[in-house]
């Protein structure tokens, strides 16, 4: 429950600036080259797995951070500052999407590239499969199974990232697991099989 | 389309995600429920995916972006301030349009007249008999014509600076 009071309120982040008045603060270089440290790395993963390509993974990523260094925030609270900045790049990504399917067309190849160990074929080979399972799912699904099961984002995080209503997000939530499931299954991981 | 989810989903999820191992009695109802198991198992694989490194990616640089970000503010800011100037060359083109309307609709005739003379048939005419523009009209067509510079002008700026 502690958990519940600690986030909250990501859409109101930046709205606070109006309430907060003279509170509300524009972050200084410090501030962000620290948030920057922390959340620019997951952040990156987010996005690069709903846009699949990397050069716009690094534009959504810039795009996220030049907002939240634009706005005055009325919290230095990494959660609600973490939760604040997938919101705002979810919401970049949605606008990229709006402007003519740009990503879809311009997603990357996946290749055969091991990310660490190169002698490690199966691997590799493995989470090259992972990927473009995640891949066939729409965008929306995408975020909303990152959002909520690598990012632990809660019902109304998510719906305030996507733009939905609460009630909506565990009924899309278990649509997008299910469409998921049977991806997996079409490709031959069903239970036991992946390990 | 009527969303059903099993009762014990929210319980086996929550272990899913911890990483928990499932009580007897889930672990039972697991093995007999399928749409659980289809639950599980999407949830694993994200998981899954998440903790499986990407290939070594070059984040963009902080300090670009913390330039960026100050360009863009500085940027914003100049915007702001250039608003009412902004604002003042409308007013400036309607004063513009206005002061011509006005102007034509006063001297309509004289203007008339004016063309009139100027065709080769009434050139003759007009020699053996010119006629003066009054003084409040050459005053009307200044005015007329400094405001439709100043509309092209503003126009050419305009333009000008949205390329730039």
């Amino acid at each position: 429950m502690a958990e519940h009071a600690a986030t909250l309120d990501v859409g109101n982040v930046g709205a606070q600036q109006a309430d907060a008045g003279a509170r509300a603060e524009l972050l200084d270089e410090t501030e962000f080259q620290d948030l920057y440290r922390l959340h620019a790395r997951p952040l990156w993963a987010y996005v690069y797995r709903l846009t699949g390509n990397t050069a716009d993974a690094d534009d959504l990523l810039q795009e996220a951070f030049c907002r939240m260094l634009a706005t005055r925030l009325a919290t230095r609270d990494d959660s609600q500052l973490r939760a604040y900045l997938f919101r705002v790049a979810t919401n970049a990504a949605t606008d990229l999407w709006r402007r003519g399917g740009r990503t879809r067309r311009r997603e990357e190849p996946l290749t055969d590239r091991p990310a660490g160990a190169a002698h490690d074929r199966g691997g590799a080979a493995l989470k090259l499969d992972m990927a473009r399972t995640f891949r066939d799912l729409k965008p929306q699904e995408r975020m909303l199974l990152w959002l909520a099961h690598v990012e632990g984002s809660e019902h109304r995080e998510i719906a305030a990232a996507l733009g939905l209503k609460s009630a909506s997000v565990p009924v899309l939530l278990f649509r997008a697991r299910r469409k998921l499931a049977g991806l997996l299954r079409k490709k031959g991981y069903g239970p036991g099989e992946r390990s | 389309m009527t969303f059903r989810a099993c009762p014990e989903e929210p319980d086996i999820l929550g272990a899913a995600a911890d990483g928990r191992e499932l009580p007897a009695a889930l672990k039972t109802h697991l093995a007999s429920c399928a749409s659980c198991r289809d639950q599980v198992e999407a949830v694993t694989f994200v998981r899954g995916l998440a903790e499986t490194p990407d290939a070594p990616h070059q984040l963009p640089d902080p300090g670009v972006i913390w330039w960026k970000a100050q360009l863009t503010r500085r940027w914003q800011a100049e915007r702001a301030a250039s608003a009412p100037i902004e604002r003042m060359r409308w007013v400036e083109l309607a004063a513009g349009f206005a002061s011509l309307t006005v102007f034509l609709a006063w001297q309509w005739q004289g203007l008339v007249n004016l063309a009139a003379r100027a065709i080769p048939a009434g050139v003759t005419a007009a020699s053996s008999a010119p006629q003066a523009l009054s003084p409040m009209a050459l005053l009307l067509i200044t005015i007329g014509t400094a405001s439709v510079g100043a509309m092209i002008l503003a126009a050419l700026h305009r333009r000008l600076g949205g390329e730039l």
